[in-house]
């Protein structure tokens, strides 16, 4: 009996770790980048506003990874030999995009579009969290169905200052 | 306390619980995927956000105007351009389906050479330097060494606008006049009868939207007919857009098309007598006096051969009911009455379509509202009207060993001619062809060298539509998306020749690019108007705006004619009797009518699998082909539905199912024309059977039309063979299940319910 509890207690308490390596080491929400560019310095210590380089949130449906002419054109100048940057040089002359890794992924069935939250009056930070902080990014929400809907049935007014329009509506995001 | 035994036991589980923990922290995460930015980003492409493109369909000859959802680069939906006059913002199923033609599999890819014998399909791909000077080299021999320059052939498909007068122009500097056009469905006949009868060889506007009482003699207008968008448009407000009017629909042919399945009456005439009819009703219209011209009485001479009672005996509809659709025509003002695919397709149907003309005159709907109204000419650039005779020239020349070279753009003789006419064969008397198609069509295959050219989406030109709408209109074609295979625009292939060949032809065609001479043209067309009709002070504003709005009223060339038909000389040209068919009646006992199916036309839309998964919207039926039969005649033969059958002609017979279908006459079958490729890509190669195959060659030497309703055939069932017909319809009766409630049209006002 006594040996049961144990290969119970020992299979549970693996289980959490190995649950939990995964989830820290090998984790989605933080996805290991082609290049360990870091938001910390961009936006917290150069105060970069998100939207110099996201340029299309708030015109379209994405907000828009920059293009590498815009990453280019700064560095040209600004810290070339480090290494990380070399590595921009090299995506660059070899014309290549740079393929970053999603952090924030939507299945195609939903309509998620940017420009609308941006225009309510959210806050970047309010869904991607505190990205002048990471120096890695991070993602802090779930991204799941009931996490959208937190805001969309109640939670929009502390935020936006009014309910959301439709927020309970299918059709919303699923069209 | 612990053994070894169980020390392992415990490892083993430790291990397990770890890799499911993992394992369900591995599953939990989100898809990932990457995220590739461009490296430098288009200047007018917003990531998720679509541009809209004009340009101008090229599924049919309707040029209709269309606007293009590109996101990203990516064409992804195509719409009917709401500003333009012929097709008002709405598009058919043709025309949603070029997007498919964009992103064809079997799209030719790169230009080709052929490897193996001829016509065997095997080519090797060469680059376009390689291409171009594969055909320079051939084009200058012909013109330096021998002289022959006239033994190059240009064939092409109905173009119009500016490309036309390019290659006119060029081929023209080249030396030679064998520049033609052919299609399947032109209207060479509805053409020839109108110049006969009204001296003006342009296809009028019918104005079916203001009509009263509309008889329709053979037109499927609102499925295949020269501007089925246009039409629909125009009959959905002569029914529903004008409160207490409806107008009505009478559909006379001998099997029920989709317009006549929305007709109110449907005269199931015999095959090859609508002239006839036509002309009874005219005697008719004359003998009651509601004709007032003066001419009245010459033309009840000319007519008298036409009186009901006889007319009657060959069209096998009852005299009472000629008379009464004679009358309903002449009361009910305005009234209109259109020959269409089925009756130009006999072998007299210009004299049938005269017929139509006439009867038009004599109520008095000729350029009237709600009538015919005619349409300026000369702003079309076309020059087909001489070409279409020659197809059958062209075939006498290939064989006799009068053409050297023959270039073919976006044209399928081999698919669209009667196999009596052996043009296959002609045209492999041809020393060197060159295809610049951008499918491997019937025809293509049998090139020796293959210049693959854009998709309309991808190129550059512009289209004056033919009918227009009572005024010219262009409607301009722009690149929608970069091309996405490694083709090019006709035209630049011509342009790249001429700079290789040199000489006066490079001087003849001076530009640098199609595009450059098309914004040429149309700079002479801004000079020649500025301040007239055009308002924008500069070309580039103008040339913006147009691209804009995707098309530009034209000013007229000519004036309209009154077209008033003169009883003189119009004798020779009235039919005199039904139209012949091939075969003996009793070894052939059905007429043959064959039509154009509403996703393929003339063959051309089989490449597309969205027109293939169509359903046909009077059988239902998808991906194949079928054989009409009334299911009285049918049941007499022991066939069922779906049974394959052989269709047999004097000049060859095919194996088909067939589809028992009530709205045909017993002594008529009818196939639709588009299926049977052999080759034309995945889709459509090796598919059903193309009825074309068995006709007769036969061509009215005045138009040069090549008629379809030309043969009889027998009926045998193929117990061996199995049909194999899909349908998406179980049964087409409801068997009292009240799934459509109907009314008639009378109930229907005495409701109250109208506008």
């Amino acid at each position: 009996m006594k040996k049961v509890i144990l290969y119970i207690v020992v299979g549970v308490a693996t289980f959490a770790i190995g649950y939990n390596v995964n989830a820290v080491y090998f984790s989605d929400r933080s996805p290991i980048q082609p290049i360990a560019f870091s938001h910390k310095i961009h936006a917290g210590d150069n105060n970069i506003p998100c939207m110099y380089c996201h340029i299309y949130a708030d015109k379209s449906t994405v907000a828009g990874v920059p293009n590498v002419r815009k990453c280019i054109g700064c560095h040209k100048i600004i810290k070339q030999d480090a290494p990380e940057i070399q590595k921009l040089t090299d995506y660059w002359n070899r014309k290549e995009p740079i393929p970053w890794i999603k952090v924030h992924n939507l299945p195609d069935y939903v309509y998620f579009p940017h420009k609308r939250h941006v225009k309510a009056g959210v806050h970047c930070q309010t869904c991607h969290g505190d990205v002048a902080k990471m120096d890695v990014l991070t993602r802090v929400s779930s991204l799941k169905m009931g996490w959208c809907l937190d805001c969309h049935t109640n939670g929009a007014v502390a935020i936006i200052g009014r309910e959301v329009k439709n927020g309970k509506d299918c059709w919303t995001c699923h069209k | 306390m612990l053994n070894r035994r169980d020390f392992l036991k415990l490892v083993g589980v430790g291990g397990a619980g770890a890799a499911a923990g993992f394992a369900l922290g591995e599953k939990s995460k989100n898809p990932s995927a990457e995220l590739i930015p461009y490296l430098v980003p288009p200047e007018d492409i917003i990531p998720g956000v679509a541009n809209w493109y004009t340009s101008v369909c090229a599924q049919c000859s309707a040029g209709c105007g269309i606007i293009v959802r590109v996101m990203e680069g990516r064409a992804k939906k195509i719409e009917g351009n709401p500003l333009h006059p012929i097709n008002k913002g709405k598009l058919c199923a043709r025309g949603q389906a070029s997007l498919q033609a964009l992103y064809n599999p079997d799209r030719i890819k790169n230009p080709l050479k052929r490897k193996g014998e001829r016509g065997k399909g095997e080519f090797q791909e060469i680059t376009w330097e390689q291409g171009i000077a594969m055909l320079s080299e051939n084009l200058s021999s012909l013109r330096n060494n021998k002289r022959e320059t006239e033994k190059l052939y240009l064939l092409t498909s109905s173009i119009r606008g500016h490309l036309n007068s390019f290659l006119e122009n060029f081929i023209k500097a080249y030396g030679s006049s064998n520049y033609l056009q052919y299609e399947l469905f032109q209207h060479e006949n509805l053409l020839l009868a109108n110049n006969i009868a009204f001296g003006q060889d342009t296809l009028p506007y019918y104005d079916i939207e203001n009509t009263k009482f509309l008889l329709s003699l053979g037109a499927d207008f609102l499925n295949t007919w020269v501007s089925p968008v246009n039409y629909s448009q125009g009959y959905g407000h002569m029914r529903q857009g004008r409160p207490g009017i409806r107008g009505k629909v009478v559909q006379i042919e001998p099997r029920l098309s989709l317009t006549g399945a929305n007709a109110d009456e449907w005269v199931p005439i015999k095959p090859g007598t609508e002239g006839l009819l036509a002309l009874g009703m005219a005697y008719a219209i004359l003998e009651q006096g509601y004709y007032k011209g003066r001419d009245a009485q010459e033309w009840k001479n000319i007519l008298n051969k036409y009186h009901p009672k006889d007319v009657a005996v060959l069209t096998e509809v009852d005299e009472r009911r000629i008379r009464a659709l004679a009358k309903e025509f002449a009361v009910n003002k305005p009234s209109l009455a259109i020959g269409g695919e089925n009756v130009a397709s006999y072998e007299n149907g210009a004299s049938q379509l005269i017929a139509v003309n006439i009867l038009n005159h004599l109520a008095g709907n000729i350029g009237k509202n709600g009538g015919v109204i005619s349409n300026p000419k000369g702003a079309s650039l076309s020059n087909r009207r001489g070409a279409i005779k020659k197809i059958t020239a062209f075939a006498k020349d290939a064989s006799n060993g009068k053409i050297k070279t023959l270039i073919l753009y976006n044209a399928n003789p081999v698919f669209t001619t009667p196999k009596t006419m052996k043009i296959e064969d002609a045209i492999n008397n041809i020393p060197f062809i060159v295809s610049l198609s951008g499918s491997m069509d019937e025809s293509t295959a049998m090139a020796d060298l293959i210049l693959p050219t854009h998709t309309p989406l991808e190129d550059w030109g512009d289209d004056f539509a033919e009918p227009s709408v009572g005024y010219s209109i262009a409607t301009v074609m722009q690149p929608a998306v970069s091309p996405v295979f490694n083709t090019r625009n006709a035209g630049d292939i011509f342009i790249d020749v001429a700079e290789k060949i040199g000489g006066a032809i490079k001087k003849e065609v001076p530009w640098n690019s199609f595009d450059a001479f098309l914004k040429d043209s149309w700079k002479k067309i801004y000079d020649k108007n500025k301040g007239i009709v055009i308002q924008e002070t500069t070309f580039d504003e103008f040339w913006d705006n147009l691209l804009a709005k995707g098309w530009w009223r034209l000013p007229d060339i000519s004036s309209l004619k009154p077209g008033h038909i003169s009883t003189k000389g119009i004798n020779v040209y009235l039919q005199k009797e039904p139209s012949k068919f091939d075969g003996d009646d009793k070894n052939y006992p059905f007429y043959l009518c064959l039509y154009p199916h509403s996703g393929y036309l003339d063959g051309r839309g089989a490449n597309l699998p969205w027109l293939q998964e169509m359903p046909d919207p009077m059988t239902s039926v998808v991906w194949g082909v079928w054989v009409e039969m009334n299911p009285k005649t049918a049941q007499g033969m022991g066939i069922k539905n779906g049974d394959m059958v052989s269709v047999e002609s004097p000049y060859g017979n095919i194996n088909i199912p067939a589809y028992l279908y009530p709205g045909i006459r017993p002594d008529t079958v009818s196939i639709p024309i588009g299926q049977g490729h052999r080759l034309y890509g995945r889709y459509a190669a090796d598919r059903g059977v193309n009825p074309i195959e068995i006709l007769p060659f036969k061509v009215d030497p005045r138009s040069g039309a090549i008629p379809l309703n030309s043969t009889r055939v027998k009926i045998t069932a193929r117990r061996d063979a199995p049909g194999n017909m899909v349908k998406m319809e179980g049964s087409t009766r409801e068997f009292g299940r009240k799934i459509v409630e109907t009314v008639t049209p009378d109930e229907f006002s005495k409701m109250g319910m109208e506008g």
